[in-house]
């Protein structure tokens, strides 16, 4: 079972990821509308895969990535960045931060299901305490 | 029967010149940007008024062992053709007149050693100047 | 289960969110409306406009109703270049962007009535635009409301202008300012009690103003939230809201100092519309082809992120060992049109020199009369374009240039009657293209021209050839005078002007002077210059960069996360071995690869492909983002694989240029 954290500040938006993302199987999802609560939701919680929009209030999209990649346990998170910027500076940006995958609004459903389906190790969930 | 201006510097304890109409300017040296993979003897990139120029170090090419930077330390920008290097040596400031005739063709053994670097030699009144073969200092062939 | 997902079903949704966005941009227009009357800047009323337009624009995208992207993209620009010029929306400007999300709201009903959606009148496009162009004229700025040096220890980082602006207004006002930190975890979680609602409680107390999150490994839960709140409610109430006690919060003191310089109200609060552009240049007409130009390279941009799916794809199927040649060079021919498609779209970023140097008329008057001589500007450029980036970087060479010229070069009218010359001096300014790329540019005076004897004297060394009196002009810290002129300083100048043309463009200056006739400066320019993005890092004590294009991704190793494969006995710097999301990537440290001291510790891998497989460096740290010009490095001594080139970071020294794919099968040098 996939846990998958899903963060924008657009509910719509939200809603049509869980979509598009639903034909993985076996996957659970978990909501955040801002960047602080995806923060807390990955402090308190282990995922396997966030997919995170950039462009939000208070903490923007790259200072949670850099943010989540400064603490040990969550330096493997694969991070799928979506935007409406597409531009090659919001890439470059997002790279240095240490995100995983980038993938610009608008994309078709299939689309971001094939790159969450590339970022996606299925055994292994991130933020366990090793064994 | 010429004379011709040179730019004369020093390397070690030996004096050599340049013909002053290949050479561009002179700079002084701090540091070079180092080029992994180029020659030894590249001491690396500088960038001198708005140039980025390569910096062939001739205490190496020349077999002496390296010194630490010291303030007189010079880089003599030279133009062959359309390239532009620079050589880095102890000490530069003279320009002085040479007189083609004065030329002694450079001791075999001399020509040798030094891998063709000199050519001849001059004396004005009692100091020793070795004549530089630009071109291949600045390795008109790739170094073996 | 069918991977075909339809997002019919999310209209409702779409309508119903584009709804609150709506009212959330008017709701912000109408306070940016009232903000005007009262002259106060509006960075939060700008930002919530701005987001609301972003996200409809993303989420109408999603759905695909194309006018209302237009829409929404076109009053997002407007806006941006608002938030750039101080928080503030001229009466023009509000009125037109009512307009627009009325707009918007007239199509987000024929969505939901399903009707067809009418496309965007091209009459409000352009209204749009031509606001865009008059916000972005720096005008009259409002002052920032009181003073705003304030101490706050501990957040001093985290803090803008803007933050500090709003808690200097909290003091203004008689409330206290405290930091609440709050430690989430599963049990409060499970209560209701999440930054959220913390959040949402200590705002209804007083105000937040700033969110900063913390990491705290080894604590219970790994992070906390440090809240900056301005309230005049007791520190009881705010412990309350935060579920945690009295003696766990920090109040800041307001310290006791003076009035502080005027903010500039102008600087953009976190968060803001990114800058994407140059410097403002200031023609309305030029900002109405930018905005234009911006979205086709933001089409360009998409393009060029599918090519790389494009090419991840084409390695998924090479894997499988699918024959993948005629795709790769469907891909390649690809590659080459985008780069033509990138040209062509740089050539449209010409701006035409004539509007570049217009500045410069107004200047020579002002300069002539505080120098109290008269001089006037003669402009001749004709047709002649420049790139706008060269334009930018160009003009505060020409600025300098005409200031020596009036300040030094100009003789005072008497003087000049009295040799037989008009009274007032002209300063020429001419333009040509003079083909191979390259524009001409000539300033030139009827002044004293350079006394050669006078420099040198002072230099020390023979000026009679041209290129040595340039080299003596522009060596940093050469004057003509021993005193500071009031409007050019020390003539420190000339040997920025010097490195501008001929480093930062990689053009060529040249002098020509005659004693009491006048002398002038001619500068030879590309046309056009590429400006590449690239990530610079330091590998072996020595720094380096790599362009951001071939870069596919950044990570850190973690220990043990690489191993050694086999390889020969006593090779050196044999490649090693990372997993990364179930993929074995070969790693090779650039440290052992360039031959460089030190490196030994490099735990940054950066990550680009070859022949469509990753391939890994691992380098000492990353270090930032730049835009540069790269120059080619050709010379034979230092002609490498591997050095792509060489650009500048701004320290004045050579910084090398790394092609990483270059370097994948190199035998360490």
């Amino acid at each position: 079972m996939n846990r998958l954290l899903i963060v924008d500040d657009s509910k719509l938006m939200r809603d049509m990821i869980a979509a598009c993302l639903r034909p993985l199987g076996a996957v659970a999802f978990e909501f955040a509308g801002t960047g602080l609560e995806a923060i807390e939701r990955l402090a308190l919680a282990a995922f396997d895969l966030m997919v995170l929009d950039l462009n939000m209030p208070d903490v923007g999209g790259v200072e949670v990535v850099e943010f989540v990649r400064a603490q040990d346990r969550l330096r493997e998170l694969p991070i799928l960045i979506v935007t409406t910027r597409g531009d090659d500076d919001s890439r470059a940006q997002v790279l240095g931060a240490g995100a995983s995958g980038f993938l610009a609004k608008p994309f078709a459903p299939a689309e971001i299901l094939g790159e969450v389906r590339r970022l996606l190790t299925p055994a292994r969930a991130i933020g366990r305490a090793p064994a | 029967m010429t004379s011709s201006l040179h730019v004369t510097f020093r390397v070690g304890t030996a004096e050599y010149a340049v013909p002053a109409a290949q050479v561009l300017h002179l700079e002084s040296f701090e540091t070079a940007t180092h080029v992994p993979g180029a020659p030894s003897y590249v001491a690396g990139l500088v960038q001198v008024r708005g140039r980025v120029v390569p910096v062939v170090d001739l205490r190496a090419r020349f077999g002496l062992p390296r010194i630490d930077h010291a303030l007189a330390h010079r880089v003599v920008v030279v133009q062959l053709g359309t390239r532009v290097a620079g050589l880095l040596v102890d000490s530069a400031r003279e320009v002085i007149q040479l007189d083609d005739a004065s030329f002694q063709d450079a001791p075999e053994l001399i020509k040798q050693q030094a891998n063709g670097f000199v050519t001849a030699t001059v004396t004005v009144r009692d100091r020793l100047f070795l004549i530089v073969d630009v071109p291949r200092v600045i390795g008109q062939e790739p170094a073996s | 289960m069918s991977d075909d997902v339809d997002l019919g079903e999310f209209v409702a949704g779409f309508i119903a969110e584009s709804d609150e966005l709506i009212a959330t941009a008017n709701a912000a227009l109408l306070d940016l409306e009232a903000a005007n009357l009262a002259g106060a800047p509006r960075p939060r009323a700008v930002r919530d406009l701005f987001r609301a337009l972003h996200t409809i624009k993303g989420l109408a995208g999603m759905i695909g109703v194309e006018p209302i992207v237009e829409l929404a993209h076109a009053l997002e620009g407007l806006v941006r270049t608002a938030d750039r010029a101080g928080s503030a929306l001229a009466r023009d400007a509000v009125d037109v962007s009512l307009r627009g999300v009325s707009a918007i709201a007239e199509r987000v009903r024929a969505v939901a009535a399903q009707r067809a959606v009418p496309p965007v009148p091209a009459e409000l496009l352009d209204a749009i635009a031509v606001a865009a162009g008059e916000v972005g004229r720096p005008a009259a700025r409002a002052p920032a409301p009181g003073p705003t040096a304030v101490d706050a220890p501990g957040w001093d980082a985290g803090l803008t202008p803007g933050d500090r602006q709003q808690l200097a207004a909290g003091w203004g006002a008689g409330h206290r300012a405290w930091r609440v930190s709050f430690a989430p975890s599963e049990a409060s979680a499970a209560r209701g009690i999440t930054i959220a609602s913390v959040r949402a409680r200590l705002g209804e107390l007083g105000e937040v103003i700033k969110v900063l999150p913390r990491a705290t490994p080894g604590q219970a839960s790994s992070v906390a939230f440090d809240l900056l709140v301005a309230s005049a409610a007791p520190a009881e109430a705010l412990a309350r809201a935060a579920a945690t006690t009295v003696d766990q919060l920090v109040e800041l003191i307001a310290p006791p100092a003076p009035p502080a310089p005027e903010l500039d109200a102008s600087e953009p609060a976190e968060a803001a519309p990114r800058d994407d552009g140059g410097a403002m240049l200031g023609r309305a007409l030029v900002r109405v082809e930018l905005a234009r130009l911006d979205e086709l390279q933001d089409q360009l941009s998409l393009l060029i992120v599918s090519r790389f799916r494009l090419e991840r794809e084409i390695a998924a199927l090479a894997e499988r060992a699918v024959d993948v040649r005629a795709l790769r060079e469907i891909a390649n021919l690809q590659g080459r049109q985008l780069r033509d498609l990138r040209r062509a779209i740089l050539r449209a970023r010409m701006v035409r020199v004539a509007e570049v140097l217009e500045p410069l008329a107004l200047l020579v008057r002002s300069l002539g009369r505080s120098a109290q001589k008269e001089v006037r500007l003669v402009l001749d450029a004709r047709d002649a374009e420049l790139d706008k980036a060269v334009a930018d970087r160009l003009l505060p060479a020409l600025v300098h240039l005409v200031r020596n010229a009036v300040d030094h070069a100009i003789e005072p009218a008497e003087e000049r009657v009295a040799r037989g010359k008009p009274r007032a001096g002209t300063v020429t300014v001419t333009c040509a293209d003079v083909g191979g790329n390259r524009l001409e540019l000539i300033v030139r005076d009827d002044g004293r021209g350079i006394d050669r004897r006078a420099i040198a004297a002072r230099s020390r060394r023979a000026v009679d050839a041209d290129a040595d009196l340039l080299d003596v002009l522009t060596s940093p810290g050469f004057s003509t005078r021993d005193v500071a002129t009031r409007t050019s300083g020390r003539g420190l100048g000339m040997d920025i002007v010097r490195r501008i043309a001929t480093g930062d463009l990689g053009g060529e200056l040249a002098i020509s002077t005659t004693p009491g006739a006048g002398t002038a400066f001619t500068l030879r320019v590309p046309l056009t210059i590429a400006l590449v993005e690239v990530f610079s890092f330091v590998c072996g004590r020595q720094t380096f960069v790599v362009p951001v294009s071939s870069v596919e991704e950044i990570f850190e190793l973690r220990a043990g996360q690489d191993v050694q494969p086999p390889a020969a006995a006593g090779a050196s710097s044999p490649v090693r071995l990372a997993e990364r999301r179930g993929q074995a990537i070969p790693l090779r440290s650039l440290g052992c690869v360039l031959a460089l001291d030190g490196g030994a510790d490099a735990r940054k891998a950066i990550v680009v492909r070859r022949q469509g497989a990753p391939v890994g460096f691992t380098v000492d740290r990353m270090l930032g983002r730049h835009e540069v010009v790269v120059r080619p490095v050709d010379d034979p001594l230092v002609k490498l694989r591997g050095i792509a080139g060489s650009t500048d970071l701004g320290d004045g020294r050579p910084t090398l240029v790394l092609d990483l794919g270059a370097l994948v099968a190199e035998r360490p040098v």
